[in-house]
């Protein structure tokens, strides 16, 4: 009888043990949803990102309304004119009756910038060289094929693709880069950063409940819902958002496409997760676990851009090797936008970033010799490739299928 | 003893767990394939797909004539006679939009042909501007059958103003200006047919992923999965986007031709599949049920041949059930839609793994992004 059992008690005894080790790691319990309380009033509040994540999408479609202007255009990134003054450029008022901007926070964290300003007014102006060229380079020539060193159309499957000189999407290029010079800058350069978030009485008015006046959230608890509202802003349900993830164009929907990507399941639940126990943590005082999952969130959203990057290349390169060159360019502008949104990833748990300007600039150079895509190798976007897969513990297979 | 004996049990159990779990990871053996592939690459050039585009290029003739009829003597029978020539030549087409390798796929012949829903606002503009490139993609929506499909039945519900518009010099030129141009391209690919592609497609007998086989065997499944199987039923079905869309058929204008135009197309899929000739000529010859057959045969797997035509007979059982307008049936009963798709989509599935792991044949295209 006592002979019979033994394998199966040691087993038991392996199973408890794991259990355990789990319970031990957080005291916390991660709630179920995005929503906290205080007093029976919701305390979640980032309408100034939802705001952000609308006023970009109106921008990047109405790159391909070719009756926009530069000056349509360039006031939908600023939200003000030219001369710095007032502007209604959206379709949507709610959007033109707001103060904020996605110019405004376009490389603009605390950590990554705050005293690095020279190179954040180059990355704000390179962006807007981009909205601005769409109009000049790609709008003339929007009913003539594209060609080498020639701006126009191109087919990509039964869609028609605008494309510059050098066979890049502009709008894409705008779209991808906004992905990590906004969305991912702002929340793990900024809003989950310790700077930010225990900024002033930050941690004093947390632990004493004191709350904004005229809301009933603190300070903290406010940050660390901007950096959510990046993400999942444009949710329909912003308390439970995987269940619709894919929603807006920015980092939402890559979060989407990475996580349906079979080597990347289960990311976006780690992401909410991450953002719900922190959360959490914050309303429970804990800092320590609140810095653990700012340190899993910079980390997991430096693998969806990165392994994107890496996707995009590879699927432009397939695409080229069959003379699609219009599948083609179409990847290699989202890759480019991806590459540029590079620069903005966060090395977990330090302060430097996985790749340096002087990196990306190299990337987006080898991208734009010559003729551009027209005269891309295989052998480039491989190198590329590598140079970033190997800061992550993806391979290039993982990444690009 | 006992002891000992006890937990080998359990070690050789785990360790088999372990073994078997491995022995899934591990890649299907290749089967053994000598099959006559350079028959079969002669049997579709000569017997099905030269003859299908051969008839295809002679019903644009005809349309084009029947077009040139109603501008000179705009009336309601001519109007009439026009739509008819018009479902012959679209229901032509469906016996060559499956075949997308050569000159077809290097001009992209289906986007000039069949891209629907059509865009009623650029072909308008088109019409109203007369400056208009037909071969840039920006215009694949305002032309071919769909963009037909709107102007033989959609510019007006009453016939006889409908003959008064579409006669005017504007429309009756982009009218002829359309056709013109599938004429044109349909040309161009049956002239590369006899000009020497054909010799070249046959010769490419090997079985690389640049092989014939592999590429039209390829083609066959991109078609049926997209064009087929999402374009005719999926996207109106709101299979997709999660609502349904009446206007997303095939020919809603027409909307009484949607589920012929499928069956059309369904039957030249078994007919390819089958390996049965060109029209009338019925003439049996070796195919991709044949290939697999043999493949089944000399390696004693699962009969797929067979339970591919079995799912396409419960397709057919499920189309019985579906109204002749598809457009009405997605917007009164979009479930009887929905079950037509599930029952094609089964067919995708056997295809696309079992079809394709049988053949030795590598999938060379990726599901797009979709943005």
């Amino acid at each position: 009888m006592h002979l019979r059992i033994t394998p199966i008690v040691l087993l038991l005894l392996l199973a408890l043990t794991s259990c355990e080790d789990n319970d031990m790691m957080s005291v916390i319990d991660t709630p179920t949803t995005y929503a906290f309380e205080r007093e029976g009033e919701s305390t979640v509040s980032f309408s100034g990102q939802t705001t952000r994540i609308a006023m970009a999408t109106e921008l990047v479609n109405g790159m391909l309304d070719f009756d926009a202007t530069t000056e349509s255009l360039l006031e939908m990134y600023a939200n003000q004119t030219a001369s710095g003054e007032d502007a209604n450029p959206y379709a949507d008022s709610d959007l033109n009756a707001s103060t904020k901007s996605v110019k405004s926070k376009v490389a603009a964290s605390n950590d990554f910038f705050s005293a690095n300003t020279a190179e954040a007014a180059v990355i704000k102006a390179e962006i807007a060289s981009w909205i601005e060229a769409q109009v000049t380079e790609v709008y003339p020539n929007r009913n003539q094929f594209a060609d080498v060193g020639v701006a126009g159309q191109i087919a990509d499957g039964s869609e028609a693709r605008y494309v510059n000189a050098k066979g890049l999407e502009y709008n894409q290029a705008v779209a991808k880069s906004l992905i990590g010079a906004l969305m991912v800058d702002q929340i793990c350069n900024n809003y989950l950063s310790p700077l930010v978030l225990d900024a002033g009485e930050n941690i004093s008015n947390n632990d004493n409940n004191i709350v904004e006046e005229g809301t009933v959230y603190t300070t903290m608890e406010h940050k660390w819902d901007e950096a959510y509202g990046y993400l999942f802003g444009a949710s329909t349900d912003v308390s439970d958002p995987l269940a619709t993830l894919g929603e807006d164009s920015f980092l939402n929907k890559y979060l989407s496409r990475v996580d349906e990507d079979g080597d990347f399941t289960g990311i976006a639940e780690d992401i909410f997760n991450a953002f719900k126990l922190g959360r959490a943590a914050i309303v429970a005082g804990d800092y320590t676990v609140r810095d653990e999952q700012a340190t899993i969130l910079k980390e997991k959203l430096a693998t969806v851009i990165a392994s994107r990057t890496v996707y995009y290349l590879k699927q432009g390169k397939l695409a080229l090797a069959n003379n699609d060159f219009g599948g083609g360019f179409h990847n290699l502008s989202e890759g480019f936008g991806f590459l540029y949104s590079l620069r903005f990833l966060r090395q977990p748990g330090s302060d430097l970033p996985y790749f340096t300007r002087n990196d990306v600039d190299g990337f987006i150079n080898q991208m734009s010799a010559g003729n551009g895509f027209w005269d891309i190798t295989a052998e480039t976007l491989d190198t590329i490739s590598e140079q970033i897969a190997a800061k992550f513990d993806f391979t290039l297979a993982q990444a690009g299928e | 003893m006992q002891h000992l004996s006890k937990i080998s049990a359990v070690t050789l159990l785990f360790v088999m767990f372990l073994v078997t779990s491995c022995g899934d990871e591990e890649p299907m053996d290749v089967l053994t394939d000598n099959f006559d592939r350079s028959a079969m690459l002669e049997f579709w050039a000569d017997d099905i797909m030269i003859p299908s585009i051969t008839h295809y290029v002679e019903e644009l003739g005809g349309l084009a004539n029947s077009q040139e009829h109603f501008a000179n003597n705009p009336s309601i029978e001519s109007l009439n006679l026009l739509r008819s020539q018009w479902l012959t030549a679209y229901n032509a087409w469906q016996e060559v939009s499956l075949f997308d390798i050569g000159k077809a796929e290097e001009v992209g012949l289906r986007n000039y042909t069949n891209i629907y829903p059509t865009n009623v606002d650029l072909i308008e503009s088109n019409i109203a501007t007369q400056a208009y490139n037909l071969m840039l993609p920006s215009n694949y929506a305002a032309q071919g059958f769909p963009a037909m499909d709107y102007l033989l039945f959609g510019l007006r519900s009453d016939d006889a103003e409908l003959v008064q518009q579409l006669s005017s010099q504007q429309y009756a030129q982009y009218l002829s200006d359309i056709i013109q141009n599938l004429v044109m391209l349909s040309e161009e690919v049956l002239d590369d047919w006899t000009g020497g592609y054909r010799e070249i497609f046959v010769a490419n007998n090997g079985s690389s992923a640049t092989s014939s086989v592999d590429k039209l065997v390829n083609d066959f499944l991109f078609y049926y999965e997209r064009f087929f199987r999402a374009g005719k039923v999926g996207i109106p079905a709101g299979i997709f986007s999660g609502s349904e869309n009446g206007l997303a058929v095939e020919a809603p204008y027409a909307s009484i031709y949607s589920k012929m135009l499928f069956t059309t197309a369904l039957d030249a899929i078994e007919r390819f599949y089958d390996g049965i000739g060109y029209g009338a000529n019925t003439t049996n010859g070796p195919s991709l049920y044949d290939y697999i057959f043999h493949i089944v045969e000399s390696n004693n797997t699962a009969p797929i041949h067979d339970t591919i035509k079995d799912q396409w007979s419960v397709v057919r059982e499920q189309l019985d059930v579906v109204s002749t307008s598809f457009k009405n049936q997605v917007e009164t009963d979009n479930i009887q839609m929905l079950k037509l798709y599930d029952e094609l989509q089964k067919v995708v599935v056997i295809m696309k793994v079992d079809m394709m792991q049988a053949l030795n044949i590598k999938i060379d295209y990726v599901d797009a992004d979709g943005d």
